[in-house]
């Protein structure tokens, strides 16, 4: 049995409708991440699950039984704000032993759990710190701390390493998730960054202007985007624009602009449908010859980036399309120099074939 | 279970006991005030029109009086934001040594009581012991020395700028900080002098707060009651009147004149909160100025920018030591210089020591004083935090919440006198005849202005420390919303609380022209000096005033401890 289940839950404010019946499960021991671009509802879906809203439509079960009307102090689920809310007339002792303290325990079971949790996230010796006298890695303990000693199974994470600098960001994200697993709780966490998603997730729920365009293992979400805005939000790709022009037991001919023709080994197409073909860019290979059974096009080097282990190359193609690659640098090869012209490759079963969307490509993109 | 179901009703009922106790003390008065006026309207026309003896004379005589206190008001307001919109700029934007000071000085009338600040203003420029010793005559000004074009007297003039200022500077200097300073930085490198860069940046971004600020400062100033009968001398003011009405029993005009009161502070108020609240960022954009003469005044302020920027520190600065340090430095001088005896006439009776133990006994009514005026600030503040934490959280919390907020407007607009007659007209034998005057009724009357000061000093609190993510972390972790509040919510808004409290209690202290009309026989310390200085007693006056200003400098450093810790 799941361990949180939303059941088409709409909520609106006022006429702005923020999240439209929305399905989700989480097992429990599960570590969720709901990735999507700002606004898209992920923060209102987090404070549903909370308590600290009440959906207007659908139910929302935890552990079986339906919440809708039950306050946040009875769901076992802590909330936690990118900012950690550490109580900041409170030191890491008093903000720890708080859900013990408020719950009404024994003194003993109150001082045994709290340093027992301060021992777990090695904080026992800062129990004295008021939280404006830690960095953020150890607020972000203390946070955790407080959670896991208030007996909650469920921990809601609304961008917690969005206050971080990015090197630090990294470690954490490591550190949080061993955290999670090793106290066999259940995590939802809430995130705009793609990258971190991946990582920490063992399956991502993609949230888009209130609704869920897709759920599924971070592999499945790479390899296998249901959209075009899932595979451009996460990795990001080439786009091309063009009209089915041929179908066989091979795969399909797709004719774009400027009569240029590749080919995609998806068959599931008609002949004449407006389609959008998407091409990771790290499947795009720039060489000086034709390969076989790839799709080859000719095209100039008009940019030239340098994003740490990987080359990036914006090139021209001849019916004016701008396409991006990314290749890895390795020892000996000399990267390729701006003007060249070169045969960009890519291989028919790496292409993605999506209807045209009827708002445009441009809109579909646009992360809204 | 079973708490959630005692938890609803429970919410419930603080919610409604706290909106009506609201009700009830706050905004009732003034409501019924306005209503007085229709439900005897036929004794209203009969004072003020139609009376048989002196015909319309209180008609003629209240718009002679509304008129001579519009000029009063509007001038000093003129003279605040000619002087005050640089000097919060200076305090808003410059750190200098003895800048706190500089603040609390500038802070300093809001809660010195009035009377005492108005006779020690009174003292420094008209009595021998005042600034005339330094320039060697007996007298610098008598107190009807009007200044020339608006003919306000001057005394009356330099009171209320110095008791407006204070409104004027701080709102202005509080929406300055809350404009980026990267705007004036990017003017400043862009091309533009400090000085264009003030007026074609930060004043047009600053206007609401201009404006708000201009507003309170006028409200204050048509209101101010308790320097004002000190100073006056000949002119009246309309809150002196109400003062000098009630206590000729003349109920109806004095009802007619404070709503007249109440409705203009409305009228002046109402479009400002408007334009305030849509925020509206300039409304100079219809004022086309020519390229060339625009070219101009860039030019001029450009060479005026360089030559007089140690001119707009140093004048604020100059008006302030004038206006605020000069007359409290007199008048504790002056307390020395009388200290045994009259020196010019060398009379023993003319010294301090025995006045107040002499057989007028003046320490006996000061100490009597103090003590109603201790009962009344504790009680009336006490009950006023209570109904004021409650309040706070309701504004913040429920929709209607801004509504309440605007209604607690009212008191801190309205004149302190018509405040003070509604609510005698409310609670006194001709309402509901349930309190006499005297010191409940000083208390129920505190109560009414005390409400808006906490529940400010609360809200900016708890706007400032992101009380409600705290509280609904909280609630995640296991408390229900009563110990989310007691545990988390009021430990961290306690410092407002703290201030909100030393603030009202100070404000109680030194109220005089609401207490003047419904004290009845019960006199508090600023109403002492009113009646000493009425009864030439000058001596007492002095150390009684003396008294009132160190109790409050007491009470401002109280302030200035808690708001920095």
């Amino acid at each position: 049995m799941p361990l949180v289940e939303l059941v088409n839950v709409t909520k609106r404010f006022g006429k702005i409708t923020a999240l439209n019946r929305i399905n989700l499960s989480v097992e429990d021991g599960e570590y969720l991440c709901i990735l999507g671009p700002t606004g898209a509802g992920k923060t209102t879906l987090l404070r549903l699950i909370a308590g600290l809203l009440e959906p207007d439509e659908g139910e929302i079960y935890i552990d079986g039984r339906k919440v809708n009307k039950v306050p946040p102090e009875e769901r076992n689920a802590v909330y936690m704000f990118q900012n950690y809310a550490l109580f900041p007339h409170m030191n890491v002792w008093g903000n720890v032993s708080f859900g013990p303290i408020i719950k009404e325990w024994d003194q003993k079971r109150i001082n045994d759990v709290t340093s027992e949790v301060l021992e777990m996230v090695r904080l026992g010796e800062r129990k004295n710190a008021y939280p404006h006298e830690l960095s953020g890695g150890m607020q972000q303990r203390v946070a955790l701390a407080r959670g896991i000693a208030s007996g909650a199974r469920i921990l809601l994470l609304d961008e917690p390493f969005g206050a971080l600098d990015a090197r630090l960001r990294v470690n954490l994200r490591t550190q949080l998730k061993s955290l999670v697993k090793d106290q066999r709780l259940t995590a939802i966490h809430v995130t705009h960054d793609q990258e971190e998603a991946l990582m920490v997730s063992d399956r991502i729920a993609i949230l888009r202007g209130g609704r869920i365009e897709q759920v599924g293992s971070p592999q499945e979400i790479y390899t296998n985007p249901k959209s075009i805005f899932t595979i451009s939000f996460v990795g990001g790709a080439n786009f091309f624009e063009g009209v089915v022009s041929r179908v066989n037991k091979f795969g399909s001919e797709i004719e774009l602009r400027g009569g240029l023709r590749i080919h995609v080994s998806d068959r599931s197409r008609n002949v004449g449908e407006r389609v959008v073909v998407a091409v990771r860019r790290e499947h795009i290979s720039l060489g000086k010859s034709r390969r076989r059974g790839f799709n080859n096009l000719l095209g100039e080097i008009e940019d030239v980036m340098f994003v740490g282990g990987s080359m990036e190359y914006m090139i021209k193609l001849e019916n004016d399309m701008t396409l991006f690659s990314r290749t890895l640098l390795k020892g000996s090869s000399t990267p390729l120099r701006r003007g060249e012209i070169v045969i960009i490759s890519f291989h028919p079963g790496e292409c993605r074939v999506f209807e045209y969307p009827r708002r445009g490509l441009l809109k579909e993109i646009e992360a809204i | 279970m079973a708490w959630k179901i005692i938890g609803i009703n429970l919410s419930g009922i603080v919610i409604s006991c706290t909106l009506i106790a609201f009700l009830i003390f706050v905004v009732l008065p003034s409501f019924y005030l306005i209503s007085y006026i229709f439900l005897r309207w036929d004794e209203v026309w009969y004072e003020v029109f139609a009376n048989p003896i002196t015909g319309d004379e209180n008609w003629r005589q209240i718009i002679m009086i509304l008129l001579f206190s519009f000029k009063l008001s509007l001038s000093a307001v003129a003279f605040d934001l000619v002087f005050g919109v640089p000097l919060a700029y200076v305090l808003a934007r410059k750190k200098f040594p003895g800048k706190n000071l500089l603040e609390d000085l500038v802070t300093l009338p809001l809660v010195i009581p009035t009377s005492g600040f108005g006779f020690a203003t009174l003292i420094t420029w008209t009595s021998s012991s005042g600034l005339s010793r330094l320039f060697g005559s007996t007298r610098l000004l008598s107190m009807n020395t009007a200044i020339p074009l608006i003919n306000v007297p001057f005394i009356l003039f330099i009171v209320h700028v110095a008791l407006t200022f204070p409104y004027l500077v701080r709102t202005v200097e509080t929406k300055i900080q809350s404009i980026e300073e990267t705007y004036e930085i990017a003017s400043r490198t862009l091309g533009a002098s400090s000085l264009t860069t003030f007026r074609k940046v930060l004043l047009p971004l600053s206007i609401p707060g201009i404006f708000s600020g201009s507003v309170l400062a006028f409200a204050r100033s048509l209101g101010e009651t308790g320097a004002t009968i000190i100073v006056s001398g000949v002119s009246t003011t309309a809150s002196i009147a109400i003062v000098r009405w009630a206590s000729e029993f003349k109920l109806s005009t004095a009802a007619f004149m404070g709503s007249l009161l109440v409705l203009i502070a409305w009228i002046m108020i109402l479009p400002v909160e408007i334009y305030v609240s849509k925020n509206r960022r300039s409304s100079w954009r219809h004022l086309h100025i020519p390229t060339n003469l625009s070219m101009k005044i860039i030019k001029f302020e450009r060479f005026l920018s360089r030559k007089l920027s140690i001119v707009k520190d140093i004048v604020p600065l100059i008006i302030v030591v004038i206006l605020i340090i000069i007359p409290v430095v007199v008048v504790i001088s002056s307390v020395t210089l009388y200290w045994s005896a009259d020196p010019y006439t060398g009379r023993v009776e003319g010294g301090v020591v025995y006045q107040l133990f002499g057989p007028s006994r003046y320490l006996d009514l000061i100490l009597r004083a103090t003590l109603t005026s201790v009962i009344v600030a504790s009680i009336s503040t006490y009950i006023a935090t209570c109904i004021s934490i409650p309040l706070s959280f309701i504004i913040e919390r429920r929709r209607y919440g801004h509504v309440l907020r605007t209604m607690l407007k009212v008191p801190l607009i309205i004149p302190t006198s018509s405040l003070g007659l509604s609510v005698l007209l409310l609670w006194g034998a001709s309402g509901l005849c349930l309190v006499n005057s005297g010191i409940w009724m000083i208390i129920l009357t505190h109560i009414v202005f005390s409400v808006p000061v906490i529940v400010e000093s609360i809200i900016a609190a708890y706007e400032g420390s992101g009380v409600q993510m705290y509280e609904e972390t909280a609630r995640t972790l296991g408390a229900n919303a009563y110990s989310a509040i007691e545990a988390v919510s009021l430990p961290l808004i306690k410092g407002g609380i703290f201030t909100g409290f030393i603030l009202s209690f100070t404000h109680s202290l030194g109220e005089t022209g609401a207490t003047l009309i419904v004290m009845g026989r019960d006199t508090t310390i600023p109403v002492l000096v009113v009646n000493m200085v009425e009864a030439l007693a000058i001596p007492a006056a002095l150390f009684t005033s003396t008294y009132l200003i160190v109790l409050s400098l007491v009470m401002l450093v109280i302030i200035r401890i808690l708001t920095q810790g």
